[in-house]
C-alpha cells in the first residue's frame, strides 16, 4: 500500500465513522487487482463507499412510448405514430458490436423496443470474433480518433476474414440494415444491397483520422445508402448522403429520471454532500481528456471569491491503470480541501449520479476532448446551469450564454463558476433552456422519429430512382 | 397589440387543418473557415441550406425568448467574434422573405458590405469552421381540423410548437404573401380581419414559440368574446 493509498483510507474511514473530515474526502471502490489480499478477505471493502452502490441493482423494464407522452406531450407521440403508420410491417435490423456496456449498446437497449412498439419490427445482431479481431477494431477506433497506428495486411485481412464470418452467420432479410460504427462496417462487402437500405451509423469522430485505416475502411463506407453521424465536425467527405443524429438520452432511465428530494437527500446523506451549501459537480470517468485536474483548479481560483463544495464523481480508476494514475493526481491537487469531496463509483450507479447532478448547484464538463458529451446532455435535462468546454459535441448543446456557458480555459471555467453562483437568476434562466434544449433535440423519442424520418426518406428516394428508371 | 373587433360575422366555410412538420438533417458539402468562405458558399448553397440556417434553426430554438435569430449571427460573435456583423444578421426578420432567394440576397449583401469595410476580417481563420447543413422536409397531418372559431381555439392551445412554427413563420414560403396560414383563414374564412392583423404583428424575436402561441390564443379569445 502506498502512503498516498493510507492518506486515502484514513480520509474516508473518518468519513464514515462520521467525523468531520479534515482532508479531501475520497471515497472509492477497492481495486482488486492490485490488492489481492483484500480481496480474498473482503471483496466489498470499498474505503467509504455506502454499501447500498456495492451491487448492482436489478434493471427496471424498459418503458413503453405512452410513458413519454408526460414528458415531451401527446402531440409528439402522435406525430411518432403518424410517421411509422406509413412503415407498418416493415422491418429494420441494427448490428453492432456489443450487447452490453457503452453508450450505443445501451440506446440500442430502448431504440429496439420503441421502434418494434411502433410496429417496425427491428432486430438487434451483435457481431461475434476473437480477441485477435477486437484488438484490431479497438486500434481502429483510437486511429481514427486520431492516433497514430500501422496498419499491416494481417491487420485488415483478421478485420475482413471476422465481417464475412458474420455475414455468413446473418440474415440480412430486413427493410433496412444499419450497421453501428466500424466494427462490422465490412458487411456490407458481399451482400445484395438491392433488398435493404443499407445505413452506416458511425458514432465516433472521424474528423482527423488516421489517413490510412480511414482509407482501408473509405471503400466499405461509400458502399451504403447513408452514413449518419453525431456533429457536423465529425463527417467526412463522402459521396453518400449524410445525416446528423444528435445521441440521446432517456427520460425515463435510471440516469435520467425523475427523483423525489428525499432520495436526493439520502444519497447525498449517504456521500457526505452538504446540500446547504453550493455545489459544483463534474461527472466523468477519471480520464485526463476530462480534465479533473483543471476542475479542481478552476473550483480553487473561484473559491477566493465564493463558498462551494466541488464534487468530481466518476469510475475508472479502478480498472483502468491510467485512470488509477489521474485520480492519484487529482488526490494531488485537492490536497486538504475538506469540500472536495471525489467518488470513485462503480458502473452502476446511475441512480447515485443522477441524484448528484440533480443535488447539483452547477454542473461543468471540462473536457479537453470529447465525443459528444451525453454528461452535458444529462446536465441539461436536470435544468442545471451547466459550464462546458467548447469541444466535441458540446457546442450543439450549449449555445454559449443562452442554454449553458461555453469556457476554454482554467480560469474562463473559474469565472463561470463565480458568476453562476452570483447571479441564480442567470444561472436559472440558462437551466430553463437548456433542458427545452435537450428535450426538443436530444431525448430517446427525438431520436425514434429521426429513425423514422430516415426510413421514409429512402423508401420515397428508392420510390422515386424507381420512377425514373 | 389586442384590438376591439366586430363579433364574428359568419361561420367558415372551410376548415382549417392543422399541419406540423419534422425535419431530417442533412450535413452538407461545404464548410468554412472564414468570413470570405462563407460569403462564398452562402451564394451557391442550395436553398435547403439557407432554410435550414434560418427559418429551421429559429425553430430549434424556439425556446429561447431572446439573442438567437439565426446561425449566421450566432456564428459571427462566437466563432469570429464580431459583433457589428452578427448584429446586422441577427436583425434580419425571417418573416419579411416570402421566398429563401430574396433572404440569401439580404445575407450576402450584409457579409460583402461588412468585409468591404472590414477587409481584414474576411480571411481571419474562426474558432470552429461553419457547417452548412440542410433538411429534408416531412409535413404531416395532426389530429385537429376544425370548422369553427372554438375548435380553432382549441387547436392553437393542443397542437405542437412545430404545428404552430409551420403554420405561423414556414407558411410565408408555401403562400408567397407576407402572411401566414392563421391570419389567412381568420381573414378569409371567419372575417376576422383586425385579429389576422394583431396575430401577423406578433413579436416573434422576443417570443417563446409557446408566448406566440398564448397571443394568438389570446386574440382568437378576445374576438369570440
Amino acid at each position: 500500500m502506498s502512503s498516498d493509498d493510507r492518506h486515502t483510507l484514513n480520509a474516508s474511514t473518518a468519513a464514515t465513522d462520521q467525523h468531520p473530515p479534515a482532508k479531501t474526502v475520497v471515497r472509492e471502490r477497492s481495486s482488486p487487482a492490485s490488492h489481492p489480499q483484500r480481496r480474498a478477505t473482503d471483496s466489498r471493502n470499498n474505503r467509504g463507499l455506502p454499501p447500498s452502490v456495492l451491487t448492482p441493482p436489478v434493471p427496471p423494464p424498459p418503458p413503453h412510448l405512452d410513458d413519454y407522452g408526460a414528458i415531451v406531450g401527446q402531440g409528439q407521440l402522435e406525430t411518432l405514430r403518424f410517421l411509422a403508420k406509413d412503415l407498418k410491417g416493415k422491418t429494420i435490423k441494427m448490428v453492432n458490436s456489443t450487447a452490453m456496456g457503452g453508450g450505443v449498446a445501451e440506446m440500442l437497449n430502448r431504440l429496439v423496443p420503441l421502434l418494434t412498439e411502433l410496429e417496425v419490427a427491428t432486430h438487434w445482431d451483435v457481431i461475434t470474433g476473437g480477441n485477435d479481431f477486437f484488438e484490431i477494431t479497438k486500434a481502429f477506433h483510437n486511429a481514427l480518433h486520431g492516433s497514430s497506428y500501422e496498419l499491416t495486411q494481417s491487420a485488415k485481412d483478421i478485420f475482413l476474414t471476422y465481417n464475412e464470418q458474420n455475414r455468413e452467420r446473418m440474415r440480412f432479410e430486413e427493410g433496412m440494415v444499419v450497421i453501428h460504427d466500424p466494427q462490422p462496417a465490412a458487411l456490407i462487402r458481399s451482400c445484395d444491397k438491392s433488398k435493404a437500405h443499407w445505413v452506416w451509423r458511425c458514432h465516433i469522430d472521424l474528423s482527423n483520422p488516421d489517413a490510412k485505416v480511414w482509407e482501408f475502411l473509405r471503400p466499405f463506407v461509400e458502399q451504403y445508402d447513408a452514413a449518419i453521424f453525431s456533429s457536423q465536425s465529425f463527417a467526412r467527405q463522402l459521396p453518400i448522403p449524410q445525416y446528423l443524429f444528435y445521441p440521446c438520452i432517456d427520460p425515463l432511465s435510471e440516469k435520467n429520471k425523475e427523483l423525489p428530494d428525499s432520495r436526493v437527500q439520502q444519497i447525498c446523506d449517504e456521500f457526505g454532500i452538504d446540500r446547504s451549501r453550493p455545489i459544483v459537480t463534474q461527472v466523468s470517468r477519471f480520464d485526463r481528456l476530462k480534465d479533473p485536474v483543471g476542475v479542481v483548479q478552476a473550483y480553487k481560483l473561484a473559491k477566493k471569491y465564493v463558498d462551494c463544495q466541488l464534487v468530481l464523481a466518476g469510475g475508472g480508476a479502478t480498472d483502468d491503470p491510467e485512470g488509477a494514475a489521474v485520480l492519484q493526481e487529482v488526490k494531488q491537487v485537492a490536497a486538504d480541501d475538506p469540500d472536495i469531496i471525489i467518488l470513485d463509483l462503480p458502473p452502476w450507479c446511475a441512480l447515485e449520479i443522477n441524484a448528484i447532478q440533480r443535488a447539483s448547484t452547477i454542473i461543468i464538463q471540462k473536457s479537453l476532448k470529447e465525443g459528444f458529451g451525453l454528461t452535458v446532455t444529462e446536465a441539461l435535462w436536470k435544468g442545471k446551469p451547466t459550464i462546458a468546454s467548447a469541444v466535441g459535441g458540446i457546442p450543439n448543446q450549449i449555445v454559449h450564454k443562452l442554454t449553458g456557458v461555453l469556457v476554454h480555459s482554467v480560469e474562463g471555467c473559474a469565472f463561470q463558476i463565480r458568476y453562476l453562483l452570483t447571479h441564480p437568476e442567470f444561472a436559472r434562466s440558462i437551466g430553463v433552456n437548456g433542458r427545452e434544449h435537450v428535450k426538443e433535440n436530444f431525448l430517446m423519442t427525438t431520436n425514434v422519429k429521426r429513425w423514422l424520418l430516415l426510413f421514409r426518406t429512402l423508401e420515397q428516394a428508392k420510390s422515386r430512382h424507381g420512377k425514373s428508371s | 397589440m389586442a384590438t376591439a373587433e366586430k363579433p364574428v360575422s359568419r361561420k367558415p366555410q372551410k376548415a382549417f387543418y392543422f399541419n406540423t412538420s419534422e425535419h431530417l438533417l442533412r450535413i452538407g458539402r461545404q464548410k468554412a473557415n472564414t468570413l470570405s468562405e462563407v460569403l462564398d458558399a452562402l451564394q451557391t448553397c442550395p436553398d435547403d441550406s439557407i432554410f435550414q440556417h434560418t427559418f429551421r434553426t429559429l425553430q430549434e430554438h424556439h425556446f429561447i425568448r431572446q439573442g438567437f435569430s439565426n446561425d449566421f449571427a450566432h456564428w459571427s460573435l462566437f466563432a469570429c467574434n464580431e459583433p457589428a456583423l452578427a448584429e446586422q444578421f441577427a436583425s434580419v426578420d425571417i418573416r419579411e422573405f416570402t421566398a429563401i432567394e430574396g433572404l440569401r440576397r439580404r445575407m450576402v449583401e450584409i457579409l460583402d458590405d461588412f468585409l468591404h469595410s472590414q477587409n481584414r476580417s474576411g480571411t481571419r481563420p474562426a474558432h470552429e469552421p461553419f457547417y452548412f447543413c440542410a433538411s429534408d422536409i416531412v409535413v404531416l397531418p395532426t389530429a385537429f381540423c376544425p370548422n369553427t372559431l372554438a375548435g380553432f381555439l382549441d387547436g392553437i392551445n393542443q397542437v405542437t410548437v412545430h404545428s404552430i412554427h409551420h403554420h405561423f413563420i414556414e407558411a410565408r414560403l408555401r403562400l408567397h404573401r407576407m402572411s401566414n396560414d392563421f391570419s389567412q383563414w381568420l381573414e378569409e374564412e371567419v372575417g376576422l380581419n383586425d385579429t389576422a392583423d394583431a396575430i401577423e404583428r406578433i413579436d416573434i424575436y422576443t417570443n417563446t414559440m409557446e408566448g406566440v402561441r398564448r397571443q394568438i390564443a389570446r386574440l382568437v379569445s378576445q374576438a369570440m368574446n
